[in-house]
């Protein structure tokens, strides 16, 4: 293993701690916004976000309501989108595609994140939406 | 064996037939082949070519011409007791797609006897591979065959894929071929025509008589539903079906005798479930609804803790048992497999992997040499080859005879505290999943959990069955419906190949319109259009099947396997979606089913026109007609 091949897993693994570390905290300001929401939408299904983090954010990976400590701060989304790919790019360790600056610009990553912080999900509470209430009720009075 | 010979009938046997075709060339022989044909008849390195269709074939083929005027009107057609045979054995359907090599016996199915067409009914498919897929949808959820009567090598090959599938399925079905022996284009006909599927079928004949034939599909039935219960293959010469009966019976058909665990084996675990504090049973699934019955009666005799599959497939243990649920205390001292892995016994009637021996070219399909992957569930202390739904018996006459006062007593409070355990396990299961069904409650497209919520109340107090693969919706059903009948859910696609939903929903509708049953079959939009046409089976034969498309606009697995490729490899990802969506156009999947004659609405994008929709497709089912909503929704 090469020098080059340990520092860059060193990175990513303290990339990931941070981010594990943001994500459980409770109180965490989230960085400004340089993008276009408008554009970045455009390049959220262009570049296929949706398959994973679904159409505005609900899906296998939720987005929505700043749940991921991946969204903190641009440079960390970006440092994300880029971190495997240009340090690690024979070795991807995670199930999210690697997206190199030659795939997927600053400019449009940027876009996209801005896009992203845009996603809101505010359902109603389950006592609120009568069928999951009826499937509620129906569990207790079995 | 009374063979009448080909030759005895002014014909010629087929095999000697195919022998002189490649010796001499076949024009000679058969008055309907053109002049034109005989050197396209050479044999190549000793196998014959398969020859173009002459004039004269092609006319017969496409029905321009009748058939050969010396063709003989049977008194007592061959194929009527063979019709007989399949209402015998109560075989309630044969679907298939018209074929020329069948139609002696297909005049018997929809005209013999005082009743025609019923026990079996003739079901229209639009496709042979639909056909099957109708077979194998009707087979998991009964628990027995139908039949899939297909032509030649042309049907059996359309349907191979279906055949493969139900294989994998463990799906017991009968499957009919006719073969032309007579008059035939020789592209429709082989030698060895059931040579095609064998490597993924259970047994096969190919009778040279009537008289046995009969006895032949007999067996055919027999070997399907023995475990480990497979498709079976049974080819039908066209001189078969016309043959004259004569004074040739049906035989009685013989039932199978399914091997059990002994009498001592079945003390020895009754001993193990008696003499544990915390017995705990694990159940997979069973051949028949009988099996299911049998192993409720063993755990209530027991009073032991029950794990069941039935949220992942059919024929297992009904899910709001009171005794199912997790091991409360997580310390059961005796578990028991009933075709399931268990830790201290476990029976498994034999896995498919017995029947390698027929797979005569080696292609070993489903695995390849040496095994790559290790068993999932390591095997237990005492894990026996029996079928368990056979050996139930024995164990419930073993574990009565050793029940006395006290073990009755301590059954009682094991189930006292298996249901209380378990409905608070189920309550706080139902609670978690809520939460998530939740999200994106009110999203646009719409969250395919909220398909299934909104459906349950729908429903859940009718007799249904999730007749197709819910996996790409995501299976939110098993988390928030209740699995209580063997039939509750199919299951997936068993050799995770795409084009099977609608035609095993299809099948499991043929069933649930004899029953009382809706249908329900989530379906995605790849794998809807293999075979679309079974759309039309449902409208024509009153198939009570609501279909909700998951319209994710992709096959939407690959697009994703395309995209991580894509960035491993550090360009593209926005290109991904060439080859692997369905965009532009979009498809119409309610006009599409309009055009078939299935009522239809969609598509629907705005989740709070959903749950209306939705009872408008019960209601309509309800009333024996399939209904189909086109419902734009999340990717999965």
């Amino acid at each position: 293993m090469t020098s080059m091949k340990i520092y860059a897993d060193k990175l990513l693994m303290t990339v990931s701690g941070l981010l594990f570390l943001m994500t459980a905290s409770a109180q965490v300001e989230f960085g400004p916004i340089s993008g276009d929401a408008e554009l970045g939408k455009t390049s959220y299904y262009d570049y296929g976000c949706y398959g994973c983090h679904g159409f505005g954010g609900i899906g296998r990976k939720n987005l929505a309501n700043d749940v991921s400590g991946i969204m903190f701060r641009e440079d960390i989304f970006l440092t994300y989108l880029r971190g495997r790919s240009e340090l690690n790019p024979l070795f991807p360790t995670q199930s999210m595609p690697n997206y190199p600056a030659d795939s997927l610009s600053d400019a449009d990553a940027l876009d996209i994140y801005a896009y992203i912080r845009t996603f809101k999900d505010d359902p109603p509470d389950v006592e609120d939406i009568p069928a999951l209430k009826a499937i509620l009720d129906g569990a207790k009075a079995q | 064996m009374t063979k009448k010979t080909d030759q005895e009938q002014g014909g010629i046997n087929r095999r000697e037939f195919l022998g002189t075709s490649a010796a001499a060339g076949a024009a000679s022989i058969l008055p309907t082949r053109s002049e034109a044909a005989p050197q396209a008849a050479a044999p190549s390195n000793g196998v014959p070519l398969s020859l173009p269709p002459t004039d004269e074939q092609m006319a017969r083929e496409l029905g321009d011409t009748l058939p050969p005027s010396t063709m003989r009107a049977a008194q007592r057609p061959g194929s009527d007791l063979i019709v007989q045979v399949l209402r015998d054995l109560e075989i309630e359907f044969v679907a298939s797609n018209p074929g020329s090599s069948f139609e002696g016996l297909q005049e018997s199915l929809i005209n013999y006897g005082e009743i025609p067409n019923v026990m079996p009914e003739f079901i229209s498919a639009m496709h042979e591979e639909s056909a099957v897929d109708m077979a194998h949808g009707y087979g998991k959820s009964e628990g027995r065959p139908i039949c899939a009567l297909v032509q030649g090598t042309i049907g059996l090959q359309h349907s191979a894929m279906a055949i493969y599938q139900a294989y994998h399925g463990r799906a017991p079905m009968v499957i009919l071929v006719g073969r032309d022996d007579k008059h035939f284009l020789q592209a429709h006909t082989a030698d060895d025509v059931a040579g095609i599927v064998r490597s993924f079928t259970k047994w096969d004949a190919h009778p040279e008589t009537l008289a046995e034939a009969l006895p032949a599909i007999q067996e055919a039935y027999r070997q399907a539903v023995t475990p480990p219960c497979a498709p079976t293959v049974v080819i039908l010469d066209t001189e078969v079906q016309k043959e004259e009966a004569g004074d040739i019976q049906v035989p009685v058909y013989v039932p199978p005798v399914i091997p059990t665990i002994t009498e001592q084996q079945a003390d020895e675990i009754a001993a193990g479930l008696m003499g544990a504090a915390k017995p705990r049973l694990s159940v997979g699934r069973f051949r028949t609804p009988e099996g299911i019955k049998r192993s409720v009666e063993l755990a209530e005799l027991v009073g032991a803790s029950v794990e069941t599959k039935s949220q992942v497939g059919p024929m297992s243990f009904p899910q709001s048992h009171p005794l199912v649920g997790p091991d409360a205390d997580d310390e059961s001292d005796y578990v028991f497999g009933l075709e399931a892995s268990g830790a201290h016994a476990a029976l498994h009637g034999p896995h498919l992997r017995t029947l390698t021996e027929r797979d005569l070219t080696s292609i070993n399909f489903g695995g390849i040499r040496p095994p790559v992957r290790p068993r999932r569930d390591a095997p237990g202390q005492n894990d026996l080859t029996a079928d368990a739904e056979a050996s139930l018996p024995l164990l419930i006459s073993a574990v009565k005879r050793r029940a006395n006062s006290e073990s009755r007593k301590t059954v009682v409070l094991r189930t006292r505290h298996h249901t209380d355990a378990n409905h608070a396990a189920r309550l706080t299961a139902i609670e978690a999943a809520l939460e998530k069904t939740r999200e994106g409650w009110n999203a646009s497209p719409v969250s395919t959990a909220r398909i299934y919520a909104e459906l349950w109340p729908l429903i859940k107090d009718l007799d249904w069955c999730i007749g197709g693969p819910s996996r790409f919706s995501s299976s939110h059903h098993m988390q928030l419906w209740d699995h209580d009948k063997p039939y509750s859910y199919l299951g997936g696609h068993p050799a995770a190949a795409l084009g099977y939903g609608l035609g095993a929903a299809t099948g499991a509708a043929l069933a649930a319109r004899e029953r009382g049953r809706i249908v329900i079959n989530v379906q995605t939009d790849g794998d809807f259009n293999y075979t679309p046409g079974a759309l039309w089976t449902a409208a024509h034969h009153r198939l009570p099947m609501l279909t909700i498309m998951h319209n994710n606009r992709a096959w939407h697995m690959e697009l994703m396997y395309v995209q991580y490729m894509a960035g491993v490899r550090g360009r593209g990802t926005d290109r991904a979606h060439i080859g692997t969506t369905l965009r532009d156009p979009y498809i119409d999947y309610a006009k599409l089913a309009e055009g078939y004659g299935v009522k239809a609405e969609g598509p629907i994008e705005d989740p709070t026109k959903l749950a209306a929709a939705l009872a408008r497709g019960v209601d309509a089912v309800r009333n024996g007609e399939p209904y189909l909503i086109d419902v734009i929704t999340q990717p999965r």
